[in-house]
C-alpha cells in the first residue's frame, strides 16, 4: 500500500481518498432520502383524521434539549478530528467518547418523546401525520443509533490499532455522517418542529 | 490543551448556536407566517452551509468542485421535488 | 395447517403448477450437475467468491438473460390472450399478475442488470483501471439484485404474484384490494435490488471520477463512460426515493400505517407522486447507457469519429437535470390544475430537444462514413428511425390537454415500448454482439445474427404500431379481455403474430449462441472489429488486472490513434499490481437478505429479527476485518502477457 506523508493520515493512499469520495456520493443519496420524507411529510402534515395535529402535541423543552445536545455532539467530533490530525490519540478518544454520550443522550430524550406522544394518542396507526411524522423522525433517530454502534467499533479499532491510515480514514468518515445527521436534525427542528408551533 | 480547540472551531459553534436562537423567534415572537417562513429557511441552510464548510471540509481537497457540484446538485433536485409535489398537491388541486 | 396456508397459491392453474414442477426439476438438474461435474468447488472459489468487475459484469449478463426470458413469456401469454375477442385463454387475476410481473421483470430484473452488465465489464476497461472502486461492494451489489430477483421469482409459486401492475397504485395496491402477498414481494424485492443499484451508482461515480489512467481528463473519456457516468448520477438521485416510497408502502401493508390509504388522512396519490419522481428518471437511467453503447458502434462501423462529442456531452448532462423535474406527465388525470400541468407539460417537451441533438449528431457520423453494416451497426442504424417515431408520440403524450385522450390506453403501451425497445432492447442486443468477442474470445455467427436482426424488427413494427390504433380508438391497456363489438380483434391479431415473430427471433439468438459456441473460429484478435477505444487495446481473453501498464491517451479515440496515428498507449517499466482478494461475504449477505425479504413478505417476525441481526453481523465483521489486498509479482505479469501475446 503506498502512503503519501504529504497529506493528512486519513487521506495517505488511493483506497481512503475513494472513501472519503465515495462517501460524498453517499451523503448526497442521503440528501434525496430524507428530501422525500420531508415532502411526504408537508404533503400528510394537516391530514391529521381523528388524531392529533402537531401544535397539539410538540413541546418545545424537549425538543431544544435535543437540538443542543445534537449540536455540541457535532462539535466535539469536530474537535476529535481535529486532535486525531495533530496526532493526539487521547485527546481524540476523549472527544468522540464525548460524542457518543451525547448521541446516547439525544437518543434518550427522542424515546421518551415516542412515549409521550403514544401516550398523547398519537401512534404510528393513528393517522396519516403521526404515521410520517413518526417514520421522519424515526428514520433520523435509526441513523443515530447505527452512528452509536459505528462509532464505537472505530473507538475499539483505534484503541487496539492506533492511528493508521485505515483507522483515521474511517474515524474522518464517521465524522461526515455525525455532522450530516446533525444538519438533517436542523432541518426536522426548522420545518417540523418550529413551523409546526409557529 | 488550547491547540485542541482552535479558534475555527469554536467560533462556528457559536455562530451555530445563535443561528438556533435566532430560529427560536419564530416561536416566542408572533410573526407572520411568511416572516418566520423565511426566518427558518434561512437559518436552516446557513447552518447546513456552516456545517458543510467548516466542519465537514468540504472544500480541502482537488476535488472540491465535484463534491460541492454535487451536494448543490442535490439540493436543487430536493427542492425541485419537494415544491413540485406541493404544487400539484396543495396549491394547484 | 392454518401457517402453511399461508404459502399455498391463492389463485392456482394448470400453468402455476406446470411451472413448479419445471422450476423443482431445474433446481435439481442443476445441482444434479454441479456434484455429477465436481463444480461445485469451481463456481465457488472462481465465481460466487468473486469481486472482478468483469466476472461481476458476466454474471449480470447471464442473470438479464434468464429474466429476458422469464418477462418474454409473460409478454407473448398477454398477447395470446388478447388475440382474440373474449378468449378465456386466462381469467382476469392471471392476467393481472402476468402484466405486473412482465413491467417489474422487464424494467427492474432484465435492462437494469443488462445496463449493469455493460457498465461493469466496460467501464474499468474504457478509463485504463484495474477494478471498480470498491471491488466488494461490486459483489454486494450484483448478489442483492440476484436475490432480489430470485425473491419475486418464486412469488408465482409460493404466496401469490403481485397483480396491481408494475406500478402498483394504491388503495389498489393496500391490503383491502390486494389481500394475497403479491403486492409484499413487489415491496420487498425491489427493495433488495433497489439498494444493490443505489450502490453500484456510488461506486460508479467514484470510479470513473477517482480511477481514470492519469492522462484521461473528462472530455478524453469514451462516450460509454461519460453515458455511464450520469446514469450514475441520476441512479444516486432518485433511488433513494424509491427506497422511501417502498418502506412507506411496506409499513402500511404490514403495521397498519395510513400513508396511502383512504382512511385516517392517508393519501393515495402521493404514492404515485413518489413512485414517479423516481419512475421517470429511471427510464433514463435506462436509455442513457444505450445511447453510449449507439455512439460507441456508430462511430466504429461508420469509420469516423463521434460528432460533436461535447454536444453530446452536455444534451446527456441536460437530460439527466430535466428528467428530475418531468415526473407529473405520468399522472396528469388525477386532478391538479391547469398551472401543474402546463408546467410538467413544457419541461417534457423540453426534454425531446437534447435527445434530438444526440439524433443528429449519430447522422452527422454517419454521414460520409463508411458504413459497414455488421450485426451491431443493423440494430444501431434500425434504433434510429423506430427510436424516433417513439419520440415522437412522445411529445403527444406529453401535451396534458391531449393527454386526457391518450392516458391509460393501448396508445401509451405503443409508445413506452417503442421507446424502450428500439432503444434499449435493441442496444443491448447490439452490446452484446458487439462485447461478445471481448468477453468470450470468439465471435457471434453474422449471418445468423442479421435473420434475428431482421426478424426482430418486423416483428416488432408488427406487434406495437397496431395498438397505436386501437389505442387511439379507446382500447384500454390492463383489460383481460374486450367484446367482439368493438372491433379491435383484428389488429390484436396482428400484434399477437408480431409478438410471434419477435419470439422466434429471440430463438434464433439462442441459436446463434450455441452455433458460435460450436463452430465460430477461436483464433480471432483482440480488435475483431477495427474498433477504437482503449477497452480493446488489451489482450483477449482481457487478463485479470486489465492492462499491464497503466495506458497513456491523447483522445477519446485512444485505441485509433495507437493504430492510426503511432500514438504509444503503453510506455513505461512493469510494476507489482495491486489487486483486491476474493470474499463469499457478499454472496452470503445476499442470502440472508433473501431470508430477510422473505420473513417480512410472510410476517414471520422471528426470523426477520433474526436475519435483520445477521446483516448487523456481516457489517460488523467487515469493519474489523484487515485485509490488505495481494499484489500480483512482476514476473507472473511478464508470463501471463507473453502467453496472451501468444494467442494473437
Amino acid at each position: 500500500m503506498k502512503i503519501d506523508h504529504s497529506l493528512p493520515l486519513e487521506y495517505s493512499t488511493k483506497q481512503n481518498d475513494q472513501n472519503i469520495f465515495g462517501f460524498w456520493v453517499f451523503l448526497a443519496a442521503e440528501i434525496m432520502l430524507f428530501a422525500t420524507l420531508f415532502t411526504s411529510y408537508f404533503t400528510l402534515e394537516h391530514r391529521v383524521g381523528n388524531g392529533p395535529s402537531g401544535s397539539e402535541i410538540f413541546e418545545i423543552t424537549p425538543v431544544l434539549i435535543e437540538t443542543l445536545v445534537l449540536l455540541t455532539s457535532s462539535f466535539t467530533i469536530g474537535l476529535g478530528i481535529h486532535a486525531m490530525r495533530i496526532g493526539k490519540q487521547k485527546a481524540m478518544l476523549t472527544f468522540f467518547a464525548i460524542t457518543l454520550v451525547l448521541g446516547l443522550g439525544f437518543l434518550g430524550f427522542e424515546i421518551d418523546e415516542f412515549i409521550t406522544y403514544i401516550h398523547e394518542g398519537a401512534t404510528l396507526q393513528t393517522s396519516a401525520f403521526t404515521a410520517i411524522l413518526m417514520m421522519t423522525l424515526g428514520t433520523h433517530g435509526a441513523h443515530v443509533t447505527f452512528g452509536l454502534f459505528w462509532g464505537a467499533g472505530i473507538v475499539m479499532q483505534i484503541k487496539k490499532r492506533g492511528l493508521t491510515p485505515e483507522t483515521t480514514n474511517k474515524s474522518f468518515i464517521f465524522s461526515l455522517y455525525w455532522h450530516f445527521l446533525d444538519v438533517v436534525w436542523i432541518f426536522i427542528f426548522s420545518f417540523i418542529y418550529l413551523k409546526g408551533m409557529m | 490543551m488550547s491547540e485542541l480547540f482552535p479558534r475555527k472551531q469554536i467560533m462556528g459553534f457559536v455562530f451555530s448556536l445563535s443561528l438556533t436562537a435566532v430560529a427560536l423567534a419564530v416561536y416566542f415572537l408572533h410573526l407572520s407566517f411568511a416572516i418566520g417562513m423565511f426566518v427558518l429557511v434561512v437559518t436552516a441552510f446557513a447552518q447546513a452551509l456552516l456545517q458543510l464548510v467548516v466542519f465537514m471540509h468540504a472544500g480541502e481537497t482537488k476535488d472540491k468542485w465535484i463534491i460541492y457540484g454535487k451536494v448543490y446538485f442535490m439540493i436543487t433536485v430536493a427542492l425541485v421535488t419537494i415544491l413540485g409535489t406541493l404544487l400539484i398537491f396543495l396549491w394547484d388541486m | 395447517m392454518d401457517f402453511l396456508d399461508r404459502f399455498a397459491v391463492p389463485n392456482p392453474s394448470i400453468a402455476i403448477y406446470a411451472s413448479m414442477v419445471a422450476i423443482g426439476l431445474t433446481v435439481v438438474a442443476i445441482f444434479a450437475g454441479l456434484t455429477y461435474f465436481k463444480k461445485w468447488g469451481y463456481l465457488w472459489r472462481e465465481w460466487l467468491t468473486t469481486v472482478d468487475h468483469k466476472r461481476i459484469g458476466i454474471m449480470y449478463l447471464i442473470s438479464a438473460l434468464i429474466m429476458l426470458f422469464r418477462g418474454g413469456v409473460d409478454a407473448i401469454m398477454m398477447r395470446a390472450q388478447l388475440a382474440v375477442p373474449d378468449n378465456k385463454l386466462m381469467d382476469a387475476q392471471h392476467y393481472n399478475e402476468v402484466f405486473s410481473t412482465h413491467g417489474v421483470i422487464m424494467l427492474l430484473f432484465m435492462a437494469m442488470p443488462f445496463i449493469f452488465a455493460f457498465m461493469n465489464y466496460l467501464v474499468p476497461l474504457q478509463i485504463g483501471a484495474r477494478d471498480v472502486a470498491f471491488p466488494r461492494l461490486n459483489a454486494l451489489s450484483f448478489w442483492l439484485f440476484f436475490f432480489g430477483a430470485m425473491l419475486l421469482n418464486i412469488s408465482f409459486v409460493v404466496g401469490g404474484s403481485p397483480d396491481a401492475g408494475w406500478t402498483s397504485y394504491f388503495p389498489l395496491a393496500g391490503n383491502e384490494l390486494s389481500p394475497s402477498v403479491g403486492t409484499n414481494y413487489y415491496m420487498f424485492a425491489i427493495q433488495i435490488s433497489g439498494l444493490g443499484s443505489l450502490m453500484t451508482g456510488i461506486n460508479m461515480i467514484t470510479t470513473i471520477i477517482k480511477m481514470r489512467a492519469p492522462s484521461m481528463t473528462l472530455m478524453k473519456m469514451p462516450m460509454f463512460t461519460w453515458s455511464s457516468l450520469v446514469t450514475n448520477l441520476i441512479i444516486v438521485t432518485v433511488f433513494p426515493v424509491l427506497t422511501v416510497a417502498l418502506a412507506m408502502g411496506s409499513m402500511d401493508r404490514l403495521f397498519g400505517t395510513h400513508f396511502f390509504t383512504t382512511t385516517n388522512g392517508g393519501m393515495d396519490m402521493l404514492w404515485a407522486n413518489l413512485f414517479w419522481v423516481w419512475g421517470h428518471p429511471e427510464v433514463y437511467i435506462l436509455i442513457l447507457p444505450a445511447f453510449g453503447l449507439y455512439s460507441e458502434i456508430i462511430s466504429t462501423f461508420a469509420g469516423r469519429n463521434l460528432y460533436g462529442y461535447k454536444s453530446m456531452v452536455a444534451s446527456m448532462v441536460i437530460i439527466s437535470a430535466l428528467s428530475c423535474l418531468v415526473w407529473a406527465h405520468h399522472f396528469f388525470t388525477m386532478g391538479q390544475g391547469p398551472t401543474a400541468n402546463s408546467f410538467f407539460s413544457i419541461t417534457t417537451m423540453a426534454i425531446s430537444v437534447p435527445t434530438g441533438v444526440k439524433m443528429f449528431n449519430w447522422l452527422f457520423t454517419l454521414w460520409k462514413g463508411k458504413i459497414r453494416f455488421t450485426v451491431p451497426m443493423l440494430y444501431s442504424i434500425g434504433f434510429i428511425p423506430l427510436f424516433v417515431i417513439g419520440g415522437m408520440t412522445g411529445v403527444m403524450l406529453a401535451m396534458s390537454a391531449a393527454d386526457y385522450q391518450y392516458h391509460n390506453t393501448m396508445f401509451l403501451v405503443a409508445h413506452f415500448h417503442n421507446v424502450i425497445i428500439p432503444g434499449v432492447v435493441f442496444a443491448m442486443l447490439a452490446g452484446l454482439t458487439y462485447y461478445w468477442p471481448k468477453m468470450f474470445g470468439f465471435m457471434l455467427n453474422e449471418r445468423i445474427g442479421k435473420w434475428a436482426f431482421w426478424l426482430l424488427s418486423i416483428g416488432f413494427c408488427l406487434a406495437f404500431f397496431p395498438m397505436y390504433i386501437t389505442g387511439l380508438d379507446g382500447q384500454a391497456r390492463r383489460m383481460y379481455t374486450y367484446s367482439e363489438a368493438t372491433g379491435y380483434g383484428a389488429l390484436n391479431m396482428v400484434s399477437f403474430v408480431g409478438a410471434g415473430i419477435m419470439a422466434i427471433s429471440f430463438a434464433i439468438i439462442v441459436y446463434n449462441v450455441y452455433y458460435s459456441v460450436r463452430y465460430s473460429p477461436r483464433n480471432i484478435s483482440a480488435d475483431p472489429w477495427d474498433a477504437r477505444s482503449l477497452e480493446w487495446a488489451t489482450h483477449t481473453p482481457v487478463p485479470e488486472y486489465n492492462f499491464a501498464i497503466t495506458p497513456n491517451v491523447a483522445s477519446s479515440q485512444a485505441f485509433w490513434d495507437t493504430k492510426k496515428k503511432g500514438h504509444e498507449l503503453f510506455s513505461g517499466e512493469l510494476e507489482k499490481i495491486h489487486m483486491p482478494n476474493n470474499s463469499g461475504v457478499p454472496f452470503i449477505m445476499g442470502a440472508i437478505f433473501f431470508v430477510w425479504g422473505f420473513s417480512f413478505i410472510f410476517s414471520l417476525w422471528i426470523p426477520a429479527i433474526i436475519s435483520t441481526i445477521a446483516i448487523l453481523v456481516c457489517l460488523v465483521l467487515r469493519s474489523f476485518e484487515v485485509d490488505h489486498g495481494r499484489y500480483i509479482s512482476v514476473k507472473e505479469i511478464e508470463e501471463t502477457e507473453i502467453k496472451l501475446r501468444g494467442v494473437n
